[in-house]
């Protein structure tokens, strides 16, 4: 549907209104914190901020596969599935070797590196089909939302895989630094022998997931912004021809582009068994993909393709996440942000069609 | 040649021949389970497949509106839901005010679907005025109307719809027992254990009545004829004079309005509404379009052949049930199918319609 | 329209196709309610005591989330398949499955829920749902209340509960949660700040436990009412950091429970007797169908439960009980 020209031409705007408008979920996060930091004494506290943080690992690293797809101008909708494919995977995975009489960490090992290959697939399925035959991404990445889906359903019976070692949601949940204020500060774990009547007293600060996801967000960061995949990703969102005739094998960049973004998934996947402990098929209510999405819009990207910033998605994924955060914390019904999603997309839009060289 | 006759021949013929394969793979997965099972291919197995399908049968028609423009609606789902639930509360309301049961169902249906177009008018207003994508604009919706269905019902179910209600959504047309005359609507008290052949249960007619009228609607009316030009080419459509803006509003609220229609129908078959009822359906739903031959770009697609594309997914519901196979499995044929059938239509002698190559 | 020809063609092979052969076996069909062990335990018990009778038993497929819009069409399908003498079924709604249930006891059936029941469970009373034989299952309110007794005594009677349910619609559900929350009042210094449905998803319950969890500091007790709610509640209790400060009982004595019991990451577990309802289903059903003049049979039968504790998870005796 070609936007026929508008006649009105927009009057240039100031630097500081673009500046403004490019990073708007940004000052939208902080007038979140200062309004709830208000409404609800429990919010602003190190505990919640990060607990918040820590729960968002895996929406980060969706919507930073999103962001990837969204730039050249496609879509994943698989991701939310394929996660919880890989994560149901993984786990069965860990239970057939330790029945094999593996080790516990042996176990883990081997079976995040098998299901960090087999995530490839999904990808690599999605990318030739949009390339080769030419289906559109909304529709093949459709398709293996299904076929996903059923797998998973098929490998767990809708029945989340239990009777993983525990040292996995003690590694995916533990903190660097236990410190009970004014007495001491323990690396990795509360001190043997702590009473239990004194939990609550116990600080726990800066979740191993933390530098974790800082270290992969900052990776796709630099390769989407300073070399040449970056840059080529860019191309063909921007304009699919110029990238052509400019000598991008696009198909080919295309492809690698799925298979990073369902490889993210998987990593997620993974990722998810070390948090919860269990292997979690995703249900269909879950919308992943949707918050994904949402997420990479908020943060500046355009549906039609180049523009996007990893930061900018993963602003987006903090406004949702503490948005909910904190209507839960004030009491309000945690489901006004599905409400304040679409609204907030709508924005996104509009902000975007109102300024549209902005990157 | 003439850009205004060629858009109903061009589905009538050309989408003939090319949604031949549709058919015939419908027939053939019929007789595949027939002989994976006895039983299937009987009377009661007809219906049940029918009566089980209304919901997917609406949404399907619903996309297929909204994909022959060009567009999408993804809220459909989720509008299915929240009519659901809606419904529910108003019937309970009217009949807790003191109105008599008939009206409060009657006035209770009504109030649903009038409700029921506002999210369709909103995603409509977003992309013909605003501009919006379909995608975004549906997409949000469907979280809209996700946080509007949990709001009302506060996380628990609604329920309590009144016995009428649940009768007529799980009752017949036609009943027929042995040494009895056919008997319209109730079922004949007749001893225990002697077979009552049920005929065609109420919400199959009352859904095929509606499709019908989409049916005709689509072939038939100038309406159907613009949707149709939309698809085709935009500029085009707008050169001719066609009230692009006003087309577009009206499919997505027609969108909306079916999906509304299948939510009510989900409230009287299993007297209980909730939030996620239709989610798992949206797949299905564009599947069937898919399958039916309907290009994503626009332009082409009939009710017909979405229907059939429908019946496809249903008989392999079906069949997979009776055939004692788990039937969670489908999702994997499903999506696998969608996209086979798309990669089968580019092969096809299909309508080759000078469509813009904008994706979206 | 193109659906006719495909209709006339199904008609037409219907009318060859419809009457049925009765058989002398009786033929009994168990329809669970979702895949989860507590089912599966029954079975077995439905099995042997099948196998003891000599029955034909079918099992249809296990629904793999739980709601009468999953359970409906797969209980359609098998009972299209071939006509049950005797349905056990567990009904995944009080209200949807009346219809249906209905219809398949017109059609010469005879039905006895288990765990489950359909509108308030009183089948003595004559209703639009008194048509099956009887209920078996769990006297959930009784169970509840226990339950809110047990945690009461782990956290020294004093504190914030918070309860972790699954479907409202589900009558083994609302029993739990009116008995959990009469007991709870039974202690003027326990509050219980929330009752949260995760609809049988076990991710939900875990989110929505977390999210009271932040809510509310202070909180020392969680009752989660069956297998998927109470282990997501203990999966966000160690999500918290908070094992050995929040008290957690749950409903269902899985393998995985029990194990999280012997580790201490839940406190007390409730064994229902699945295999027990099972058997009793069958054996009732089977006398029944045997001798329908002189056969009256219960309309309720109510087998009793067990607690796990960490002092007793070990014993013998109690071995039995675990859900396999």
């Amino acid at each position: 549907m070609a936007d026929t020209a508008s006649s009105t031409a927009a009057p240039v705007p100031s630097p500081l209104v673009r500046a403004a408008a490019r990073n708007w979920s940004a000052l939208f996060l902080i007038l979140l914190f200062v309004a709830f930091g208000f409404a609800a004494p429990n919010f602003l506290s190190i505990q919640n901020i990060q607990s918040v943080v820590h729960l968002q690992t895996v929406p980060f690293l969706l919507a930073a596969s999103e962001t990837f797809v969204i730039i050249t101008g496609g879509i994943d909708l698989s991701i939310g599935f394929v996660m919880g494919l890989c994560s149901v995977s993984a786990a069965e995975i860990v239970q057939l070797l330790a029945a094999k009489g593996l080790s516990g960490g042996t176990a883990v090992a081997l079976a995040s590196i098998a299901v960090l290959l087999l995530s490839l697939l999904p990808g690599l399925v999605n990318g030739v089909v949009i390339t080769r035959f030419k289906v559109p991404p909304f529709i093949a990445t459709l398709g293996m939302w299904g076929m996903a889906n059923g797998l998973a359903l098929k490998l767990c019976d809708g029945f989340p895989v239990a009777g993983l070692p525990d040292f996995l949601p003690r590694l995916g949940n533990g903190y660097l630094f236990y410190a009970l204020p004014g007495n001491f500060v323990s690396l990795f774990d509360k001190p043997a022998g702590f009473p239990d009547a004194r939990i609550r007293e116990l600080w726990r600060l800066i979740p191993f997931s933390l530098p974790f996801i800082v270290a992969v967000l900052g990776f796709l960061a630099f390769r989407l912004s300073r070399t040449p995949f970056g840059r080529h990703t860019y191309a063909i969102g921007g304009s699919m021809d110029a990238a052509v005739r400019s000598g991008i094998d696009v198909d080919r960049h295309l492809v690698k582009v799925y298979v990073l973004s369902s490889f993210l998934a998987g990593v997620g996947g993974v990722f998810n068994v070390f948090q919860t402990g269990i292997g979690n098929y995703t249900t269909f209510n879950a919308s992943y993909e949707f918050f994904a999405i949402a997420a990479v819009v908020i943060g500046g990207a355009s549906l039609s393709g180049g523009k996007g910033r990893i930061f900018g998605s993963a602003v987006g994924v903090l406004v949702l996440a503490f948005l909910e955060n904190g209507l839960d914390i004030s009491g309000v019904q945690p489901f006004y942000r599905y409400i304040a999603v679409g609204v907030l997309l709508v924005v996104a839009v509009v902000i975007d069609k109102l300024f549209p060289d902005l990157l | 040649m003439n850009d205004k006759e060629k858009v109903p021949r061009k589905s009538t013929l050309r989408g003939f021949l090319g949604g031949r394969w549709v058919a015939i793979f419908l027939v053939l997965e019929i007789v595949f389970f027939m002989f994976k099972s006895q039983g299937f291919a009987t009377v009661n197995s007809a219906q049940i497949l029918l009566f089980y399908g209304t919901q997917v049968f609406l949404l399907a028609v619903a996309e297929l509106f909204v994909v022959v423009t060009g567009g999408i609606d993804l809220s459909v789902g989720y509008i299915l839901g929240f009519a659901s639930i809606i419904s529910i509360k108003i019937v309970d309301a009217l009949v807790a005010a003191g109105l008599s049961v008939p009206a409060s169902i009657l006035a209770g249906t009504v109030a649903t679907l009038v409700i029921g177009l506002v999210p369709g008018l909103v995603n409509g207003w977003l992309v013909a005025w605003l501009r919006v994508p379909p995608f975004i604009a549906t997409f949000s919706m469907l979280g809209v109307c996700h946080g509007v269905s949990e709001l009302v019902i506060n996380g628990v179910y609604a329920m309590g719809m009144p016995q009428l209600a649940a009768d007529i959504g799980n009752g017949n047309l036609l009943y027929k027992a042995p040494h009895l005359p056919f008997i319209f609507f109730r079922r004949p008290e007749v001893e225990r254990g002697t077979p009552v052949l049920a005929l065609i249960p109420n919400i199959v007619v009352a859904a095929a009545i509606v499709i019908l009228i989409f049916a005709f609607v689509l072939r038939r009316t100038r309406f159907g004829r613009h949707l149709y030009a939309i698809g085709g080419s935009m500029d085009a459509a707008v050169r001719a004079g066609i009230p692009v803006r006003r087309r577009i509003l009206q499919v997505y609220a027609l969108s909306s309005f079916l999906a509304s229609l299948a939510g009510v129908t989900y409230a009287f078959m299993y007297v209980s509404g909730k939030a996620d009822a239709g989610a798992s359906l949206l797949l299905d739903a564009i599947a069937a379009v898919m399958i039916g031959g309907a290009s994503m770009f626009g332009g082409t697609g009939t009710v017909g052949r979405t229907m059939i594309g429908a019946l496809v997914l249903a008989v392999l519901d079906l069949g997979l049930r009776m055939a004692g196979i788990a039937t969670f499995d489908k999702y994997i044929l499903v999506g696998a199918i969608l996209v086979l059938a798309v990669i089968a239509a580019r092969y096809l002698p299909e309508a080759q319609h000078p469509v813009s190559e904008d994706r979206k | 329209m193109k659906k006719s020809p495909v209709f006339l063609a199904i008609l037409m092979i219907a009318l060859v196709a419809l009457p049925g052969f009765s058989q002398a076996k009786i033929k009994v069909l168990f329809m669970p309610g979702v895949t989860d062990p507590f089912y599966f335990t029954m079975e077995k018990g439905i099995r042997a005591a099948a196998a003891k009778a000599g029955v034909d038993l079918t099992v249809a497929e296990y629904p793999k989330a739980w709601g009468p819009e999953y359970q409906i069409p797969i209980l359609q399908a098998a009972v299209a398949r071939q006509k049950p003498d005797l349905l056990l079924i567990a009904p995944t709604s009080t209200d949807a499955l009346k219809a249906p249930l209905k219809a398949i006891y017109d059609g010469g059936t005879e039905i006895i829920t288990v765990d489950t029941f359909l509108g308030d469970g009183d089948y003595s009373k004559p209703s639009d749902y008194s048509f099956p034989l009887s209920y078996i299952g769990s006297d959930n309110e009784l169970g509840g209340k226990q339950m809110a007794e047990h945690l009461a005594k782990l956290v020294g009677e004093t504190g914030k509960v918070f309860c972790e349910a699954t479907n409202p619609d589900t009558s083994s559900v609302q029993g739990r949660v009116k008995g959990f929350t009469a007991g709870v009042a039974e202690y003027p210094n326990m509050t219980l700040v929330g009752v949260e449905w995760c609809l049988d998803v076990q991710q939900k319950a875990q989110e929505q436990t977390l999210a009271a969890l932040q809510k509310n500091k202070d909180i020392v007790g969680i009752f989660g009412t069956n297998v998927f709610s109470a282990q997501g509640a203990y999966q966000a209790v160690v999500n918290a950091g908070l094992t050995g400060a929040v008290k957690i009982c749950s409903w269902d004595a899985t393998k995985d429970l029990i194990g999280a019991l012997k580790k201490g990451q839940v406190d007390l577990v409730l064994a229902q007797k699945p295999g027990e309802m099972g058997s009793l289903a069958v054996d009732w059903g089977v006398k029944y169908l045997k001798d329908k003049k002189n056969v009256k049979v219960p309309k309720k039968v109510i087998p009793g439960f067990e607690f796990f504790t960490r002092d007793n998870v070990d014993d013998p005796s109690m071995q039995q009980f675990i859900y396999q």
